[in-house]
């Protein structure tokens, strides 16, 4: 009996510690796209975690876990675009970003991500991200795409237990501001489609959020110049 | 733009012949003066060629989009069949089963497949008109394959039963056996083909049977064809086709608004077809009976080679003019 009750346990605070990984990766991934994060939020400790999200049986409780966050100022410069003739006074494209994680541990289809999708449009959150323990179904997938005006992201806990762009073989990856990519264009006499390419879907493209028509600079260690820039366009 | 939406709404009903008449409705398939300044402006060597072509590309992807989309609201649609609790998947309602057949319309195999999926994962069974909940064994976890025996005298020799080994995702999707040959019964029937491809003419998803109706219909033809089989003898086709050979006509203009609206692009074309076709024949003359060569005077040293004279025979030739004219001097 006794030992049920451990296994029991320790399957238990596996999962809490997973997803405790999980949450401090979100929470990395919103700092570094530029929303306003604390250093306590980002530090969080596995205890504390665990006093905020567990349940009475030791689980996570997913459905207390949702994060809000607005961007920095920083952000909002760079998500601007050039002030144009039919828009002079442009305004920035981004807004408050919304974390859900999904509590449903198999079948996630259409029902949970329309009723994300209304939660995101309710409030009136310019971007939601969709956190969920399995795979979702092709047309909840389209679903969550469809939703005009809004952005809606996808991911599994599972990709996000490490943050990859921690890793060492990972460059760092900085999005450049539509004021900085036109001075590139010019200094290289470039159009963009003339520029290196990257996908939205690329790993680092989904973390970051970037979306189409973006350029981030690439930069990478060398041991001839010491540190070595490259430009790539996001399709 | 009511435009838009009574395009958008009469796409939902059918799809091909509903686009042609939506594109119908606006004559004149080019934009607004101001709109086509707009885009030659930033473009230095583009016409008003160019921007219909580029119209048009843009048209299909947006009937591509629609589409898609439709299909995707005809999942969730049918998420909710059949309508009551206590229906049976065998004798459905009328009602249902026509709400079914016609929603799958524009459906592809994999479209189909995610309705399933999405059935699943509500519990339900995964043909849309079963109410009853998808079976589910809990073997625990790297169970992930079941044996199935088949009815008594299937096995090898004609002896005992065979013995089938299933991934149990197959076997969890549906609810009984007979529902998983109903639902498979119609996915062989959906196009694959994506439906803002298809033609006109294209019958291939239309008439979508269940599998009741089929075995029924099958039946029937069956007891027909004997019949018919006793009552007349067959008759030979052969002289079907010069007739027909006869009646073919090129330029029917009825028949090339068919075609137009069979291509799906009766929007911005002539009324009588793409082109107009004047078929021209050869004429044969009466008298066409070829001379042979005859012996010219420049051929006596061989003549040109398809118009090239080599150039030791050149200079022989102007040495000889050369001569003439001394001659005549």
């Amino acid at each position: 009996m006794d030992g049920e009750i451990a296994q029991h346990g320790g399957e238990s605070d596996r999962e809490m510690t997973r997803l405790w990984r999980t949450w401090r990766t979100v929470y990395e991934m919103l700092a570094d796209r530029g929303y306003e994060v604390s250093d306590e939020e980002l530090q969080l400790s596995l205890n504390d975690f665990r006093n905020k999200y567990a349940d009475p049986m030791g689980y996570p409780d997913r459905t207390k876990m949702k994060i809000q966050a607005r961007p920095t100022e920083l952000m909002k410069m760079k998500y601007t675009p050039l002030p144009s003739k039919s828009n002079p006074d442009p305004q920035p494209d981004c807004g408050t970003i919304y974390v859900d994680f999904c509590p449903d541990s198999s079948g996630v289809g259409t029902k949970q991500v329309r009723a994300f999708n209304h939660i995101v449009d309710e409030s009136n959150f310019h971007t939601g991200v969709f956190i969920t323990q399995t795979p979702i179904s092709p047309s909840a997938v389209r679903l969550l795409s469809g939703v005009p005006g809004r952005i809606c992201e996808h991911f599994q806990e599972q990709d996000l237990l490490v943050n990859i762009t921690r890793h060492e073989l990972v460059p760092k990856h900085v999005l450049l501001s539509p004021e900085e990519k036109g001075k590139l264009l010019e200094r290289y006499r470039l159009k963009e489609s003339q520029l290196p390419r990257m996908q939205v879907s690329d790993p680092v493209a989904r973390y970051l959020g970037l979306r189409r028509g973006q350029v981030v600079k690439i930069i990478r260690k060398s041991e001839t110049a010491g540190r070595y820039a490259s430009y790539r366009w996001v399709i | 733009m009511p435009a838009q939406a009574s395009s958008k709404h009469a796409l939902k009903t059918s799809l091909q012949t509903a686009y042609a008449a939506a594109s119908a409705e606006q004559p004149s398939s080019l934009p607004t003066r101001e709109e086509q300044d707009k885009y030659l402006e930033g473009r230095p060597r583009a016409t008003t060629h160019h921007l219909g072509i580029a119209l048009q590309h843009a048209h299909q992807i947006q009937a591509q989009k629609d589409a898609e989309e439709m299909i995707l609201d005809r999942i969730i649609e049918l998420l909710a069949l059949p309508s009551s609790p206590s229906a049976d998947p065998a004798t459905p309602s009328p009602q249902d089963a026509q709400l079914f057949k016609s929603a799958l319309y524009p459906f592809r195999p994999s479209d189909y497949d995610s309705l399933v999926e999405e059935r699943n994962n509500e519990d339900l069974c995964g043909y849309g008109l079963c109410p009853r909940k998808n079976r589910k064994d809990h073997y625990g976890q790297g169970q992930s394959f079941r044996f199935k025996y088949g009815a008594k005298g299937t096995g090898p020799g004609g002896r005992g039963r065979s013995v089938d080994i299933v991934p149990s995702d197959n076997i969890e999707k549906w609810c009984s056996d007979q529902c998983a040959e109903r639902a498979l019964y119609i996915r062989v029937q959906l196009g694959e083909r994506p439906v803002w491809e298809r033609r006109a003419n294209d019958t291939h998803a239309k008439n979508i049977q269940l599998l009741e109706e089929g075995r029924a219909k099958s039946q029937k033809s069956k007891v027909e064809s004997s019949k018919a089989a006793l009552r007349t003898p067959q008759l030979d086709g052969g002289g079907d086709m010069m007739a027909g050979m006869r009646n073919l006509n090129i330029q029917d203009n009825e028949r090339s608004e068919e075609l137009a609206l069979e291509r799906g692009d009766t929007g911005r074309i002539h009324r009588h077809g793409r082109v107009g076709v004047h078929v021209k024949e050869n004429e044969l003359s009466e008298h066409s009976s070829a001379s042979a060569p005859q012996p010219r005077p420049e051929d006596a040293l061989g003549g040109s080679i398809e118009g090239y004279v080599p150039q030791d025979r050149r200079d022989k030739e102007s040495t000889a003019n050369q001569a003439d004219l001394l001659d005549q001097i």
